[in-house]
């Protein structure tokens, strides 16, 4: 076990120092940020003198280097278009970004699961059916054309609710649907994928040979099982919600990590996208990380595959 | 254009002045308002920190909208006065020899934190202003002296006419913008940026970086405010910013596009107010080359001649922008009026076969402006009708000006750019960053000695109407030649809730100069 865990932490600093140096070399593909900091049309000496207060007259090595070191003292940069930590700005919009994703999960799961489980149980029947459109429409909607049809719904013609900003509850309802409807036509299929493999399987058979209620075969037998994937996506889907959604975040001006992500990519500011994504990539390899050791604790076979 | 003289300057000093002597001036004014409740403006993009600091002010008119709401300048642009508006100066007087401006600040002028806005304050922010313009304003000043505790002079090396302009015009220059210098040197640029201090209408009381900016009257500003809060709200997509002040959630927005235009129209509770703003014109970077067929100066002509302005305005700002003459602005000084052009493409056809093209030509690229994609589109299909064929190139904004600024380099082949442009002040502005030689956004795209050559003239100068002379020669021969083909000045589309209190949009959108809605303090709410 333990050996596992050395060999798949290894793996997760591999993957991040590929990430770091991937986001690293193609911020600055970009072009040059000084360019969007100075006034347009600068003169060369005070183009050079911010480029220098910056680190950005510097070889590329040599800025990498700098920019690894600092990580790993868990210094990611001061932006420059905020003039300000990128690890305080990332802090400050965290908490929304939160707030939007736990929201956004929560629907899908109210969503996709009951939904998914309900077309497995009912397989090839209108419910069923019914769950596929769902999943279709889920999957194939953009978020950001669902969000802006809510507005004009919801806020425009009904004024039920805020068209965007952070605030109470009701400011939290739109985007989260919007951000949590992909995730629930997702969570749908696997669920009901998950149900059927399930539903297959010897053991619930002999559960209905033994004779218990249907509704136990499923609660309590099949359920259980076929939900251990389902959680897995949603941690992964969690994650993802924190930190990439962008454009909801845009559309709702809701002040989150996706939008400081979307500003830093507007205005170049390679040490907030730089931070932003690295942090990203640190919560994507931790939380695989985790599950990966869960499941190998779980699952010997897993361990023991090389 | 009204011309700077002596008298002229002495003239508005003494009516501000005597508008101001009144028993306690601005004090009692200001205590006869009690500023109630609040206004929220959706602001169309991200807000940069950078804008709260009038000492990095990038010479563009996005710093004005946020720099007028907390800080004050000696004299600013402010309804109808393009730069000379007393602000926290109660007078100024400018040499006649151009060698020397003189500043006198209002008696009890504060800060937000109650501190008094001493010359020293004044001398500390021209100093340490690192914005547009700096290095010119730095290299013209010989020196800098406080007079008394009121009184502030700038002596200039040389005669400096266009130093009140650039001071005073929020669009191209913060160097007069007055910061307190104690508290900037004790919690640094950076603190400054991020818990900033003036001495304008409101005080910063929220600032959530990139999102949100809530202030408050400044109880010891010496004009009245109307408004008790303000809310500067980020929000990024324009149906969002439409939503929100049909819903009442917003009282301003900015920047709403064509597509939108028609649902504000059709609100009775809303109105728009379409601002006209800048100018877009086409540049032919590298005709010089007698290769190039924009070489020709009939080519050039059956491009201005096969452009059809109206049709763009229409379609891209619903027909409120204005199809004019020039390419420079006609709120800056010695901007020279221009008839509209003709759009008559037998006659674009013929003048094309005349040099040489009886069946057109084709070019490698239009590049527009960003993010004015759609009309570059517009042009290119306006010049296929007569045989000018060529491709739409789109451009990151960094990555356009970044190549207007090295020029020809960057603009291989046969090229059209499809320019615009807000620059305040003086016309000299415009002529200097996008058509002189070396230019800050012409590098060497252009380089017609004759005209660079005036244009030096023109700056050696000190007298008006010799200068005034030159400006309109050199203009004329811009257009006469059709170096620039402008095409129209677009409007700037903002749209104003039902509780604001104005009769026309023009009341809320009152300085002449920007397409935002400053003076902050006039704008007034429904009882």
């Amino acid at each position: 076990m333990t050996q596992f865990i050395i060999r798949r932490t290894f793996y997760a600093l591999i993957s991040l120092f590929i990430l770091s140096v991937t986001i690293f070399a193609i911020v600055r593909l970009t072009g040059d940020p000084v360019t969007m900091l100075a006034e347009p049309g600068a003169r060369a000496e005070d183009l050079d003198r911010l480029r220098a207060e910056w680190g950005l007259d510097r070889s590329w090595p040599v800025q990498y280097l700098t920019f690894a070191k600092n990580v790993f003292t868990g210094d990611l940069g001061k932006s420059f278009n905020y003039q300000m930590p990128v690890s305080t700005l990332y802090f400050q919009r965290l908490p929304a970004s939160l707030q939007l994703a736990l929201a956004a999960t929560f629907i899908s799961f109210i969503i996709g699961i009951p939904a998914g489980l309900i077309s497995a149980v009912k397989v090839n029947s209108a419910w069923d059916n019914a769950g596929k459109v769902v999943a279709l429409f889920g999957l194939a909607v953009p978020g950001f054309w669902l969000g802006l049809v809510m507005i004009l719904i919801f806020s425009v013609w009904l004024g039920w609710l805020p068209t965007s900003g952070q605030g109470g509850i009701l400011h939290l309802i739109m985007p989260s649907v919007a951000l949590g409807w992909y995730f629930a036509a997702s969570l749908l299929r696997l669920t009901r994928s998950s149900m059927l493999e399930v539903m297959r399987s010897e053991y619930i058979k002999l559960a209905r040979l033994k004779g218990l209620p249907g509704y136990v075969v499923i609660a309590v037998h099949a359920f259980k099982n076929a939900l251990i994937p389902v959680l897995t996506l949603a941690g992964i889907n969690l994650v993802v919600m924190i930190n990439a959604g962008v454009i909801i975040e845009v559309i709702f001006a809701w002040p989150g990590i996706g939008r400081l992500l979307y500003e830093g990519i507007f205005q170049r500011d390679f040490p907030l996208v730089q931070g932003v994504v690295i942090q990203a990539g640190i919560m994507i390899v931790l939380i695989n990380l985790t599950i990966d050791i869960l499941y190998a604790y779980i699952d010997p076979r897993i361990r023991l595959a090389k | 254009m009204a011309r700077l003289t002596r008298r002229r300057v002495l003239e508005t000093a003494a009516f501000g002045a005597a508008a101001l002597a009144m028993p306690f001036a601005g004090g009692a004014r200001a205590a006869a308002v009690t500023p109630k409740g609040k206004l929220t403006l959706a602001w169309h993009t991200n807000i940069a920190p950078r804008w709260l600091d009038p000492g990095q002010h990038d010479g563009s008119a996005t710093p004005d909208n946020f720099i007028t709401v907390l800080h004050d300048a000696l004299i600013k642009n402010h309804k109808d006065k393009l730069y000379d508006h007393l602000a926290l100066a109660e007078h100024f007087d400018f040499a006649e020899d151009a060698r020397s401006a003189t500043f006198r600040l209002r008696p009890n002028l504060r800060f937000h934190d109650g501190s008094p806005v001493t010359p020293a304050d004044v001398k500390w922010s021209y100093e340490h202003y690192h914005g547009a313009w700096a290095a010119v304003l730095k290299e013209a000043t010989e020196r800098i002296t406080i007079a008394d505790e009121r009184t502030i002079r700038f002596d200039f090396k040389a005669p400096f006419l266009d130093f009140p302009r650039l001071l005073g015009t929020a669009n191209v220059c913060g160097a007069g913008w007055v910061v307190p210098a104690k508290y900037f040197e004790k919690v640094g640029a950076d603190g400054f940026v991020a818990k900033p201090m003036g001495a304008g209408p409101y005080k910063l009381v929220n600032h959530e970086p990139g999102t949100r900016l809530d202030f408050e009257a400044f109880e010891g500003y010496y004009a009245p405010i109307h408004i008790k809060q303000l809310s500067i709200v980020s929000a990024p997509d324009a149906a969002t910013r439409v939503a929100m002040l049909e819903r009442g959630e917003a009282d301003i927005v900015y920047a709403v596009p064509g597509e939108l235009v028609p649902r504000i129209k059709n609100n009775p509770k809303v109105t728009l107010a379409p601002v006209v703003s800048g100018n877009f014109w086409l540049r032919f970077p590298g005709f010089q080359d007698p290769k190039n067929p924009f070489h020709d100066k009939r080519v050039r002509e059956a491009v201005s001649l096969a452009i059809d302005r109206d049709a763009i305005n229409d379609a891209e700002c619903a027909g409120l922008g204005v199809v004019d003459g020039n390419w420079i602005n006609d709120d800056v000084e010695y901007a020279l009026p221009w008839p509209k052009w003709e759009h008559n493409l037998a006659k674009a056809r013929k003048l094309l076969a005349e040099a040489g093209h009886p069946n057109g030509f084709a070019f490698d690229w239009l590049t527009p402006a960003p993010p004015y994609f759609s009309r570059g589109e517009r042009v290119l299909s306006q010049l296929q009708a007569v045989g000018i064929r060529g491709k739409l190139q789109t451009l990151e904004r960094g990555v356009y000006n970044k190549r207007r600024q090295t020029g020809m380099k960057e603009w291989p082949g046969i090229n059209i750019i499809f320019e615009g442009a807000r620059i305040g002040a003086s016309w000299a502005n415009w002529y200097e960053s996008l058509f002189k030689c070396g230019g800050r956004l012409a590098g060497d795209m252009m380089c017609v000695k004759n005209l660079d050559a005036k244009f030096d003239r023109y700056t050696q100068s000190d007298k008006p109407a010799e200068r005034e002379k030159l400006a309109a020669e050199i203009q004329r021969e811009i257009l006469e030649n059709y170096y620039f083909v402008p095409v129209f000045r677009h409007a700037f589309m903002n749209a104003i809730g039902p509780r604001i209190d104005a009769k026309r949009w023009q009341d809320v959108f009152s300085t002449v100069t920007t397409g935002y809605a400053y003076p902050w303090e006039e704008i007034r709410l429904k009882a």
